[in-house]
């Protein structure tokens, strides 16, 4: 087991620009980190600089405490687990894990108890003299697990290595690959695209953008604090809603102004991010999770937005209202997969957000009616229009205050 | 989106080990080496390969004293063109292009008929009896020309078509018939099916669908296959050479492996001949030749 | 046809057409090859069973004026296995086969190999002049190498001598006929790597880039990778590539009938030299014809391997 490290890591391919642009990550020993980001962003470039597929342009990538900017893959003692397995074609399951140790020149006899142990671990046993081509999908999957696994490297790398699965063999792997780097607590770097994955599985989750780190963080905190509108769009499932608003005083408190909606925002947020006062009477951009709205109830005083509703989906345990509401969406080009910019999809008119609102699952509320949603205005997110950036909590009890 | 800054950098020291500049210098400079190794061997097999072939050419080119000189003269300077002169006006040398031009063309437009015929029985139908001729096709690689001879030598010296190209026409048709065949069922498995089907769907006939959508899109293969029997039977030699017995009637190749005379050889002229029989060979597959090159093995590496 | 048919009732007219429609097109894959196969048949099977039949008689120059040959039995195979001279063409042939099989595929590999990992300029320029090479024609790639080692002007003779390889000053290569096949293999050599090159190449540029990684990071070096993955996997492609090269090399005419002048000496007999001087210097058309069955029938091996792996791969479908 190792710790890999980053540092000021680059990497162009030609043309100028920058398919990894400055990276700095740390993985510590045993640490399970996911790289994640839109497709094209850069991840699977920064893993091949560390397995040594790719020359790197700048920078340094340490493996323990050495320097392995110019091992070949072979001397740098990590494993790699492809995207489509790269299974050897023409070799059986046996021959595919123990190429690695004939490689390494193990002795026959720990060869053969190494392969068979990992062959037992994973299920393997009765398909060890089988070739590739006459395994299904998942058992292909274990097997390149397995060859990785079998090498005892300092370090697992793996590359999308579930996304050749369908949904419910990737859901039940997931659990797998995290139990399995839990028992051997490897280093390991995994890179997906799917924030899903990414959230349920790594210690630490690396968000990239355009070759640019973005944060790195563990799930629940880049879900709680997202550093900047990027990560805001794409941490969470269904998104986050954003939405541009007019920071105004009114009297003693600090109100958002929503379309024609006035949402006070409570003293103690305000309080914990003295930065809001610059904003006042400015733009800024609001974000509101899906379970930060819900059906508003009696009380008047509450923050309410209404809206009308345009959909509901049913998903069982809670219903998703899609509710369209007077307000301006956000509309930058880094946001990705964000439920208020969607709305040119939908015929809604000039000034309109839709809003994704998580409801109860026996929700009365349909298509047509208007409804008031209810915003805990606690668990808002703040960012600054120009750059971005959230406008954060200041430091100590972020945490709390958000998940509160 | 500069500006928005990663939110928590990791704080990595740099090492003192070794700057990570020296070391990419390091890594660049031994690749380079390699590099440079490597294409310079790729320039050393270009040489090889491509020296026969300039040869020629060169030598084409050469006065006389400069061919006919012990120490050789690398370049053809200065250049002339009375060997070529010489060639053309050499006996024979227009009416055996002209027969080349004859029964090649007999050949192509025979062999590609019939043989789009056969290639469409084979890659658009299932009947019994198809493997089999597929392995009929396939089996005439083992019969060699030289064994083939014999027999087709006491068959047309009965029925009199020795020493005309009627009887060389027929007997091409032995190596060229079967390869158009497989190359063309080739082309035409690649056009898929479905596109003639959705045609038939749409009201066309299977004639109609054929004419329609399979020929149009099989085209360059069939280009190609002609070419390519263009090619083979220009190159031929042994039959012409058995067959055709006056040099009025023998072809370009004949022409040109029976320029030795009992003087010796003209080096000069029989280079420029040479220059000239390759011609429209090396034009015509320069043109095919991606087309052509993996009809024999295609898709036989399979991940 | 359409008058008579429109006074059936109409299910029973249903029923004719598409019956007569199934016939025709049952019939029409035949109907299509039809022409191919008399053809075939033409100037290929008859010519094959008339060769059968001549190796059983003795036909000469008496029986080509008389078109008729005598039945001997296995007189000529009797004759030819009892020849010396026969067994050593047999095994001159083998030899030369085998060499120049090796040849071609061994360098043909080698310059995929180089191929790959070539920049892109000498990639097209290497690329460019195996096609070019390629394309030569046999007769005129013959007339060149027969140029290049002429005893008195060639270029080999010179280069050799300057290299200190030794006086080659008016070296008469076809004195010997090692050095002469020597020369012959280069020809066929040097024509043939280019279709083995560029396929292997082609087969090369197929191997998934992920598995040579996996290799690598498996902790393999080239040479392993090599042996471990390319080459398995090129395995197909390799049978039908020696297959081909064994079928062409081993019927090899023209080269060693040109190159030395359309009369070459017993040393340079091959068997298809040996068949066709038999027949046609000799007039012993019977004895020829034995020879090519046993040819004929030593290539059966080679093509049934080739046709077995075009089965295996799928071409044959
Ligand atoms: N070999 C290459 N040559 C040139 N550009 C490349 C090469 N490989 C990747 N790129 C470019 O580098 C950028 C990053 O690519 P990379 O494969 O790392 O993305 P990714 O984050 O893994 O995307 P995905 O989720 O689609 O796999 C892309 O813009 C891509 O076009
Ligand atoms: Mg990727």
């Amino acid at each position: 087991m190792a710790a890999i490290q980053l540092v000021h890591v680059s990497k162009e391919y030609g043309g100028g620009a920058l398919a990894v642009n400055d990276l700095n990550l740390e993985i510590a020993e045993g640490e399970f980190v996911v790289l994640v980001g839109p497709s094209g962003c850069g991840k699977t470039t920064a893993l091949r600089m560390v397995a040594g597929l790719e020359e790197i342009t700048d920078g340094e990538i340490r493996i323990g405490d050495r320097v392995v900017n110019d091992l070949a893959p072979r001397d740098r003692d990590i494993a790699m687990v492809f995207q489509n397995y790269a299974l050897y074609p023409h070799k059986t399951v046996y021959e595919n894990l123990v190429f690695g140790l004939r490689m390494r020149k193990v002795p026959k006899e720990e060869r053969r108890r190494r392969v068979e142990e990992i062959a037992r671990i994973l299920g393997l046993e009765d398909m060890l003299q089988r070739r590739p081509a006459q395994l299904s999908g998942g058992q292909r999957q274990r097997v390149a697990m397995g060859r990785a696994i079998v090498r005892e490297p300092q370090a697992f790398l793996m590359d999308e290595p579930l996304s050749n699965l369908d949904a419910k063999l990737r859901v039940q792997m997931r659990a797998e690959i995290a139990r399995i780097q839990q028992t051997l607590a490897v280093t390991t770097l995994y890179v997906t695209h799917d924030q899903v994955e990414a959230m349920t599985m790594g210690h630490r989750v690396a968000v990239m953008r355009g070759g640019v780190l973005q944060q790195v963080d563990t799930p629940q905190r880049l879900y709680d604090s997202p550093g900047n509108l990027f990560v805001a769009s794409f941490v969470g499932s269904p998104a986050m809603n954003l939405l541009e608003v007019v920071l105004e005083r009114d009297g003693g408190t600090l109100v958002c102004r929503v379309g024609d909606t006035d949402l006070e925002l409570p003293a103690d947020t305000v309080g914990r991010r003295p930065a809001l006062e610059r904003f006042v009477g400015r733009h800024i951009a609001v974000g509101i999770r899906p379970e930060a709205l819900s059906e508003a109830g009696e009380d008047p005083d509450a923050p309410r937005l209404r809206g009308r509703v345009l959909l509901v989906e049913a998903l069982g345990a809670e219903s998703l209202a899609h509710v369209e509401v007077t307000g301006t969406p956000l509309d930058r080009p880094e946001l990705v997969d964000v439920a208020a910019s969607q709305t040119h999809l939908l015929p809604v008119g000039e000034r309109t957000a839709t809003l994704l609102a998580r409801l109860e699952h026996d929700t009365g509320v349909r298509p047509g009616h208007i409804v008031d949603l209810a915003v805990d205005t606690r668990r808002l997110h703040f960012f600054d229009l120009e750059s971005g950036v959230a406008i954060a909590a200041a430091a100590a009890p972020v945490t709390a205050a958000a998940v509160g | 989106m500069s500006s928005v800054a990663p939110i928590a950098p990791v704080p990595v020291a740099p090492t003192t080990a070794r700057p990570a500049a020296v070391a990419r210098r390091r890594l660049r400079r031994g690749h380079v080496a390699r590099r440079i190794g490597i294409n310079l061997l790729g320039l050393a097999v270009f040489t090889v390969m491509i020296f026969p072939v300039y040869w020629m050419v060169a030598t084409a080119f050469k006065p006389g004293r400069n061919i006919q000189d012990y120490k050789p003269h690398w370049f053809p300077a200065p250049a002339t063109l009375s060997n070529f002169t010489n060639a053309v006006h050499r006996p024979y040398f227009w009416t055996d292009v002209k027969n080349s031009l004859i029964i090649v063309s007999f050949v192509v437009v025979l062999s590609l008929t019939v043989a789009f015929l056969a290639a469409l029985a084979l890659s658009r139908f299932r009947f019994y009896g198809r493997t089999a001729f597929i392995f009929l096709i396939l089996g005439t690689l083992m019969v060699p020309l030289a064994a083939l001879i014999i027999p087709l030598y006491i068959t047309l010296s009965r029925v009199h078509l020795i020493n005309t190209l009627t009887g060389v026409i027929a007997m091409y048709m032995t190596f060229v018939l079967p390869f158009s065949v497989w190359t063309l069922q080739g082309f035409m498995r690649g056009v898929p099916r479905e596109l003639e089907e959705a045609a038939m769907v749409d009201g066309s006939t299977r004639f109609g669908a054929f004419v329609r959508i399979l020929l149009p899109l099989v085209a360059p293969g069939l280009v190609a296959t002609s070419i390519f029997a263009f090619i083979q039977a220009w190159n031929e030699f042994i039959i012409a050479y058995v067959f055709l017995h006056d040099g009025s009637k023998q072809t370009i190749t004949v022409w040109l492996a029976s320029f030795t005379n009992l003087h010796g050889t003209d080096w000069g002229p029989l280079m420029a001949g040479a220059t000239l029989t390759a011609l429209p060979v090396v034009v015509f597959f320069v043109l095919i030749q991606r087309r052509i090159a993996f009809g024999l093995t295609a898709g036989a590496v399979r991940g | 046809m359409a008058v008579a048919e429109s006074e059936f009732p109409l299910v029973s007219r249903r029923r004719r057409r598409l019956s007569g429609r199934r016939v025709a097109s049952a019939l029409a894959p035949y109907a299509l090859l039809a022409p191919a196969a008399a053809i075939i048949g033409a100037v290929l099977g008859y010519p094959l069973y008339l060769l059968v039949r001549l190796s059983f008689e003795k036909y000469g120059l008496f029986e080509l004026v008389r078109h008729h040959g005598t039945w001997v039995g296995l007189g000529n195979y009797r004759k030819i296995f009892h020849d010396s001279q026969f067994w050593h063409v047999v095994l001159r042939t083998v030899v030369f086969t085998a060499v120049n099989v090796t040849l071609t595929m061994v360098l043909g590999t080698a310059i995929a190999l180089l191929i790959a990992r070539l920049g892109r300029f000498m990639r097209l320029l290497l690329t460019t002049a195996l096609v070019l090479v390629w394309a030569t024609p046999v007769v005129v790639a013959v007339n060149i190498w027969r140029w290049m080692v002429d005893y008195e002007f060639g270029v080999a003779n010179w280069t050799l001598t300057k290299l200190h390889f030794g006086n080659f000053v008016h070296h008469d290569w076809f004195a010997s006929s090692l050095s002469g096949f020597g020369v012959i293999t280069a020809v066929i050599v040097w024509g043939a790597i280019p279709f083995v090159a560029i396929t292997v190449y082609a087969g090369l540029s197929q191997v998934p880039q992920e598995l040579i990684e996996a290799a690598q990071i498996d902790g393999a070096r080239a040479w392993n990778v090599f042996r471990e993955v390319t080459l398995p996997l090129l395995k197909p492609i390799f049978i039908i590539l020696a297959s081909l090269s064994i079928i062409w090399d081993f019927q090899v005419f023209n080269q060693v009938w040109i190159m030395l002048g359309e009369r070459p000496s017993p040393d340079y007999y091959l068997m298809s030299i040996y068949a066709f001087v038999e027949s046609f210097r000799i007039n012993e058309y019977g004895l020829g014809s034995a020879i090519a069955v046993v040819m004929v029938a030593m290539m059966m091996v080679a093509t049934l391997v080739y046709i077995r792996q075009m089965v295996k791969t799928g071409e044959v479908r």
